[in-house]
């Protein structure tokens, strides 16, 4: 039986290739150069080589699309960095500037369906599955096993909401104009945000790394946005900063009124440093001290709740309120990032640029489908549910399904899905 | 404006100030006449008290005139010597000078200063509203200097930000701004043109570097730990020890190998901190940061080693090895085996 799939299934590589390459036949055209294209470093990953092409520079956008035409990347980035000679090697480029960057990836936000889907491929055959990897490959007796992120929509949901708080922080904090915002959905697991304004492109690794900083909320001293032990004539009372205050301080205390307002007992326990009698005081009280956030101090407003406590809820109000960034991204003044309307070799979704107003109605599993035409007869190994587009598809276990043309390149990508004859 | 030469006096560095000088188109030979004598003895008092209290006094009771003038005789002074540790030491006592002065002065002082010399975007607050805040500062600005700030208060998340400005009271403004002059007295003494000066001034300028190379015997002796013994020391740790304490630049690998060499011989961390602190006053925290992290207190909590000779060779950091070098393969292995061999 294991001889007679071989013969009827085919490994997909070279089908996506065409395909690929299709798609950029089609529209290497309307994908627009990322401004002062010619001082970008381009980069590459090929489908045979595992390797980055780089120090790529095009001096006409029609260079560069006969390019991709005619080696069909499986991935295409530029560099955030503007340099003199951005194709000589790294140290000799001749850096001028960057733009600043964020990288928001599902990956690295913990969300609680991680576990679920979980799903890996066997390296030595094209055998894959869900859940946890079988000591052995069944099929070709290897033991080696790569993990395959699966692309979520709660993952999805979470980055997106990340992203969302991102920008808040950006227009509130940082005061850049929310049109000089830009998202760009990866094509896969999570969003970049990139913003190219001439002010910011000197900024060094330093000053990126406190804005990264500002961001996690790392470093953050509790004291120095209000919140504090006072010596009244009445007595020590704590003080603390308020709902509508400016940057960290307003956040701090927004995200403490909404663990009040949203913890049960059992996750007010499960705060570190909080012991169970203090949890069941704070919850008993929750609504005086809700109340005395309109007229009062609440942070005073219980005896027994005192700074040490007062402190460690801050701490899980900071870690809520703080966005989940792949600091490196930033930081890094030589990054590449995806170019807008390229593919993503994981998925065969195109990475999409939005301003930062439409993220919110983006529907990332919709508006990055590459492929829309055609349907397809796929044998597939092993998969999650998942939706692309508007249907939900899945799961499937060794079954030989029909499927749309995007859904049935997502597969191909995964490594879930073999070619029928 | 800032016009009156009061500000000249305090600010020698400011666009006027410069004009002002250059006005009276002095030569260097004139310099030696006596009427200039005041002049010259304040440059080399200005040097004299950055080596010795690491700040420049503010001196007004002989007049604003030899203030304003002393200050591009003490830079031509500096650039002639070309010592980098001086170099360095120098901006930074006339950067807390400048500060210290600042924090006193009327806000409009401080804004014209941040505006015209250094192109920043700042606004001062109206009184009242903003309390306790003097200042609010475009955090671009405000980049450019802090993260070389060793304290939690300076970190941007610390900072009230809004709509990005961050918003400073005046001694934090002030400290801000003398960052920006010290780079940019810095920058002024390197790419000051060299000058021929005549013999009188040389004597002058022989006396500073007496004081200089006093200063730096000094630093040596009150940074050595008494159990470290620095004759055991390889000649790869000693070429980039001397280099620290003159001043000059030393590569990542050798701050590393440094660092890493002493920490293992024993010296605490922050006598190395200090040890680095006359190049790096105003770079603390990295330093803190970077010392403490090879020491294996942050990060990982691994303490490191040095690179054995091998790789001190490839990166060009070994001086060409001494006769006890041929046995060894490590720095450290040199140091054991040398210290065995003063004790007998
Ligand atoms: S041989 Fe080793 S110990 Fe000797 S100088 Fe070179 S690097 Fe240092
Ligand atoms: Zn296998
Ligand atoms: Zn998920």
């Amino acid at each position: 039986m294991r001889i007679q799939r071989v013969k009827a299934m085919k490994n997909p590589r070279e089908f996506i290739v065409q395909k690929f390459t299709e798609y950029y036949r089609e529209n290497a055209n309307n994908i627009a150069l990322p401004t002062s294209y010619k001082k970008r470093e381009f980069g590459f990953i090929l489908f045979d080589k595992r390797v980055m092409l780089r120090h790529k520079a095009f001096v006409e956008p029609r260079f560069f699309r006969d390019f991709i035409k005619s080696i069909t990347p499986s991935d295409v980035y530029h560099s955030a960095a503007y340099y003199k000679q951005p194709s000589r090697k790294m140290g000799k480029k001749g850096w001028i500037g960057t733009d600043l960057i964020f990288d928001i990836d599902s990956d690295h936000i913990r969300t609680p369906c991680k576990v679920e889907h979980k799903y890996w491929t066997c390296e030595g055959c094209d055998q894959a599955g869900v859940g946890k990897h079988p000591p052995v490959c069944s099929q070709c007796g290897g033991s080696k096993f790569k993990m395959v992120a699966w692309l979520c929509e709660t993952c999805l949901e979470t980055a997106k909401s990340e992203a969302l708080k991102l920008i808040d922080f950006l227009v509130n904090d940082f005061g850049f104009p929310p049109q000089d915002i830009e998202v760009c959905f990866s094509g896969h697991r999570g969003y970049h945000i990139h913003i190219e304004r001439e002010e910011i492109k000197q900024l060094d690794q330093d000053a990126r790394k406190e804005i990264v900083d500002y961001v996690l909320g790392t470093g953050l001293k509790v004291s120095l946005h209000g919140l504090m032990e006072v010596i009244r004539r009445t007595g020590k009372k704590v003080i603390g900063p308020d709902l509508n205050d400016p940057g960290w301080g307003g956040k701090i205390a927004r995200g403490v009124y909404d663990i009040l307002v949203t913890y049960s007992l059992q996750q007010l326990k499960e705060i570190n440093g909080i012991n169970k009698n203090t949890a069941s005081l704070i919850y008993s009280h929750r609504d005086k001290i809700l109340k005395s956030w309109n007229n009062g101090n609440p942070w005073g407003s219980i005896k027994g709740i005192g700074i040490k406590t007062w402190e460690k809820l801050v701490e899980t109000s900071v870690d809520n309120q703080a966005v989940s960034i792949d600091t490196v991204v930033t930081i890094d003044i030589h990054r590449l990032i995806r170019m807008p309307l390229t593919l993503h070799g994981k998925t065969g979704l195109k990475v999409i640029s939005v301003p930062s107003k439409s993220l919110e109605r983006l529907d990332p599993l919709r508006d990055a489908i590459a492929f829309s035409k055609g349907t397809l007869k796929v044998y597939v190994l092993a998969a999650h549910r998942f939706r692309i587009g508007e249907e939900i598809y899945g799961p499937y276990r060794k079954e030989t399904v029909k499927l749309p043309m995007a859904a049935a390149i997502y597969l191909f990508c995964k490594r879930a899905a073999l070619l029928t004859d | 404006m800032l016009v009156s030469k009061e500000d000249f006096a305090k600010y020698p560095f400011i666009i006027e100030a410069v004009d002002y000088v250059k006005s009276l188109d002095l030569k260097t030979d004139e310099l030696s006449q006596p009427e200039f004598s005041a002049v010259v003895t304040r440059a080399e008092t200005r040097i004299e008290e950055a080596l010795i209290d690491g700040i420049t006094k503010w001196e007004s009771r002989s007049g604003y005139e030899i203030e304003i003038l002393s200050y591009p005789v003490a830079v031509i002074f500096v650039s002639n010597i070309d010592d980098n540790y001086l170099k360095r030491r120098y901006a930074l006592a006339e950067a807390k000078r400048v500060q210290a002065l600042l924090k006193e002065d009327v806000d409009e002082k401080l804004i014209e200063i941040a505006i015209s010399v250094f192109r920043w975007n700042v606004k001062s607050l109206p009184l009242e509203v903003y309390q306790p805040f003097d200042f609010s500062l475009s955090f671009i600005d405000y980049l450019r200097n802090a993260p070389g700030f060793h304290d939690y208060r300076w970190k941007l998340v610390n900072k009230r930000l809004i709509n990005g400005n961050v918003f400073l009271q005046k001694d934090e403004f002030s400290r801000l701004i003398s960052e920006e002059v010290r780079k940019h007295i810095e920058e002024t003494i390197k790419t000051s043109p060299k000058v021929e000066l005549d013999i009188l001034l040389l004597q002058r300028i022989e006396r500073i570097k007496q004081r200089l190379n006093l200063r730096k015997e000094r630093i040596r002796i009150n940074e050595q730990p008494q159990n470290i013994i620095s004759a055991a020391y390889p000649p790869c740790i000693k070429q980039i020890y001397d280099f620290l304490i003159s001043g000059q630049h030393i590569s990542h690998v050798g701050r590393f190998t440094l660092t890493s060499f002493l920490l293992n011989v024993g010296m605490k961390v922050d006598k190395l901190i200090e040890l680095y602190t006359p190049i790096s006053d105003f770079n603390l925290r990295l330093t803190r940061y970077q010392v403490e992290h090879i020491a294996g207190v942050r990060g990982s909590g691994t303490k490191y080693t040095p690179p054995s000779c091998e790789t001190l060779k490839t990166h060009h950091i070994c001086p060409g090895p001494d006769d006890l070098c041929t046995n060894i393969k490590h720095p450290l292995a040199y140091y054991r085996r040398k210290i065995r061999m003063i004790r007998k």
